[in-house]
């Protein structure tokens, strides 16, 4: 009989002893466990992070099944599609959720392929039913939304993108028991890295503050107002694509579909017009402000409040007020 | 050497944001389809900088093959287009993509590779700006039994293999393959090279080899949609913008701290 399981996939330690999008995950996977009627799994590759049995045992999943072949530490794609297609390879018929980050965008989709079952990504929110599973993705960078149908009781992979829905509280109380499993993690990794990235400064993704700007600051030189405030408000400079494009910044500043996630206390986005494949990377922040020349700019749409101005003199005002106050 | 590009047409993003922001994006009766009539179909931006990956590659050693691959119903034009810009092969892959999904698509590519002789290297854009999937190239990266290498701003011959740098949130990494790879592209790359007039006359000629998926030997099974894509829609923003106005910049400036102390966004007191 085909499995009902639902399996959740971690291959990053992230941050604070939990992997990336942790709670939702946790959340989400715990929905469609109870849909499905059957147990709830987090398999781990590589490292345990150090919360994660905690928040797992909140969210009533049944067992964290961790893998630790020295041969998924660094890089580590086939091992971590190896290893994840042989465990769900006797799991037939379970629901696969992984987080989606940059890394398992390369390893999630490998993983479905290897099993020949179907795969989605940039999934917002899911349903399963007695045919099969109802799930809606992100398109057009954030602009619409497609609805996708896995029919009958075969695998199924889905890798849950930033903007995915909460889909409930945790309910229970206690560590969920760990379990070492054994995986073939096959032949030695074809790929190797020769230069690992260094980040410089603060990550965006871990900033409390971030004031970004975009194309409506004209110059490179413009730059600096953005600088001066991020650092009154002990932030981070975040950019839009075409200011990484023409190299004003580095591309480890980009904010949105294809830059960082961010989650800030606060953002600023300055001379930004608001496309979705930017807005995407920012729209969770707890509190937004736009600044904008144009007061039908869309980033107006989402936002918490909003300055209809010229950004080269509304960047420096603010700057001068919060050091007054 | 043999580097092959795979190459789809899409709908120009950029009108399609512009149309959902007017709230007049139209969806066909089949309720996924966008249907507004003048919105321009290009190749996918990725795409096109994965082919231009594959031309500079090309630059340097006069004995590297592009052959540009797409799978669609229609795909003259960009095919036309990769020959502009300066594909050896144009290749016509004669799937309707309307019955198969990211899964069926990527094995028809790979044996559509592995039969027309292999590669030494598989270029694709990182994800189609319609659907944002990434899928197609690791899908065709197993069917080959290729090592994938994502989101790469740089590809490089290296020994038997290649040196790739990936464009990571944290920065440049580099990375070694020493066999046949698959590698998608970035936008980080840089822009595409622009067609001369004279290469695009040249290839107003030029026809694609159009390739039957039933020679491709693959099984009802392996074509079999595992994923059906049911409907599209414009998801409803959930915005409530105050603005603050009036006054000068800096008393503007002032009232946003203000608020901004007031719902602790920023620290209270001196900052
Ligand atoms: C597949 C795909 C992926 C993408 N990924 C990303 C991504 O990760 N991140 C990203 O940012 N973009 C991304 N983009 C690009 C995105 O679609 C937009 O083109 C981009 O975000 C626009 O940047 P911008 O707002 O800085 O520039 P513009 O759209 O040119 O906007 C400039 C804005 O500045 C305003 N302005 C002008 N002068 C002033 C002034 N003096 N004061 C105040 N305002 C002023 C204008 O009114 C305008 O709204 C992606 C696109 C695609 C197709």
């Amino acid at each position: 009989m085909a499995s009902r399981d639902v399996v959740l996939l971690s291959i990053d330690s992230g941050r604070d002893g939990l992997p990336s999008n942790a709670l939702r995950l946790a959340a989400m996977g715990r929905r469609l466990a109870d849909q499905r009627g059957g147990q709830l799994r987090w398999l781990v590759l590589g490292d345990l992070p150090t919360q994660l049995a905690t928040l797992a045992g909140s969210y009533g999943v049944t067992a964290v099944d961790h893998a630790d072949d020295d041969s998924l530490g660094g890089w580590a794609g086939d091992a971590q599609v190896n290893a994840a297609a042989s465990y769900l390879g006797d799991r037939q018929g379970a629901l696969l959720i992984a987080a989606q980050t940059f890394d398992s965008r390369c390893i999630v989709p490998r993983i479905a392929a290897r099993l020949g079952c179907g795969v989605v990504m940039n999934v917002v929110d899911l349903d399963s039913d007695d045919d099969g599973l109802s799930l809606t993705a992100a398109a057009y960078g954030g602009d619409t939304r497609s609805g996708y149908r896995f029919e009958g009781d075969a695998t199924a992979v889905v890798a849950l993108g930033d903007n995915v829905v909460d889909a409930g509280p945790a309910g229970s109380q206690g560590e969920a028991p760990l379990e070492t499993v054994s995986l073939d993690c096959g032949e030695p990794e074809r790929v190797s890295v020769v230069e690992r990235a260094v980040t410089e400064g603060p990550r965006l993704e871990d900033a409390e503050v971030i004031v970004a700007g975009g194309r409506g600051l004209q110059d490179a030189a413009n730059l600096g107002l953005v600088e001066e405030l991020a650092t009154a408000l002990g932030g981070v400079v975040g950019a839009s694509r075409p200011i990484v494009d023409d190299g004003w910044i580095d591309r480890s500043q980009q904010v949105g579909l294809t830059g960082s996630i961010t989650r800030p206390r606060l953002y600023i986005a300055a001379g930004i017009s608001g496309a979705s494949q930017h807005m995407v990377g920012c729209t969770s922040a707890k509190t937004l402000v736009a600044i904008n020349i144009d007061p039908d700019a869309a980033v107006f749409r989402q936002c918490r409040y909003g300055l209809v101005g010229d950004c080269l003199e509304l960047l420096p005002a603010i700057t001068r007020a919060i050091k007054e106050s | 050497m043999r580097v092959v590009v795979c190459a789809r047409e899409v709908l120009d993003p950029d009108a399609v944001s512009n149309y959902v922001l007017e709230g007049k994006l139209e969806i066909g009766e089949d309720g996924r389809s966008v249907v507004n009539a003048s919105i321009p179909r290009l190749m996918n931006a990725y795409d096109e900088q994965a082919l231009e990956a594959a031309l500079r590659l090309k630059d340097n050693d006069e004995s590297v093959t592009v052959d540009v691959v797409s799978l669609g119903s229609d795909s003259a034009d960009i095919l036309k287009h990769a020959a502009a810009m300066g594909a050896d092969g144009i290749f016509h892959l004669a799937a309707d993509p309307a019955g198969l999904d990211c899964s069926a698509i990527g094995r028809l590519l790979g044996a559509w590779v592995g039969s027309s002789g292999g590669a030494q290297l598989v270029l694709c854009g990182r994800q189609a700006s319609d659907d944002d999937q990434g899928v197609v190239p690791a899908v065709l990266a197993e069917a080959l039994s290729l090592p994938l290498v994502t989101i790469a701003r740089d590809v490089a011959v290296a020994g038997d293999g290649w040196r790739v740098i990936r464009a990571t949130p944290d920065g440049d990494e580099t990375v070694q393959v020493d066999c046949s790879a698959v590698v998608t592209i970035s936008n980080e790359l840089g822009d595409p090279r622009y067609p001369t007039m004279s290469n695009k006359m040249k290839a107003r000629r030029r026809t694609a080899e159009t390739v039957e998926p039933s020679s491709l030997g693959l099984s009802a099974d392996e074509l079999a949609p595992r994923v059906v894509m049911t409907s599209t829609s414009v998801p409803e923003l959930h915005g409530q913008c105050e603005f603050i106005e009036g006054g000068s910049v800096d008393e503007q400036a002032a009232a946003l701290v203000a608020r901004l102390r007031q719902d602790e966004a920023i620290a209270g007191g001196s900052a």
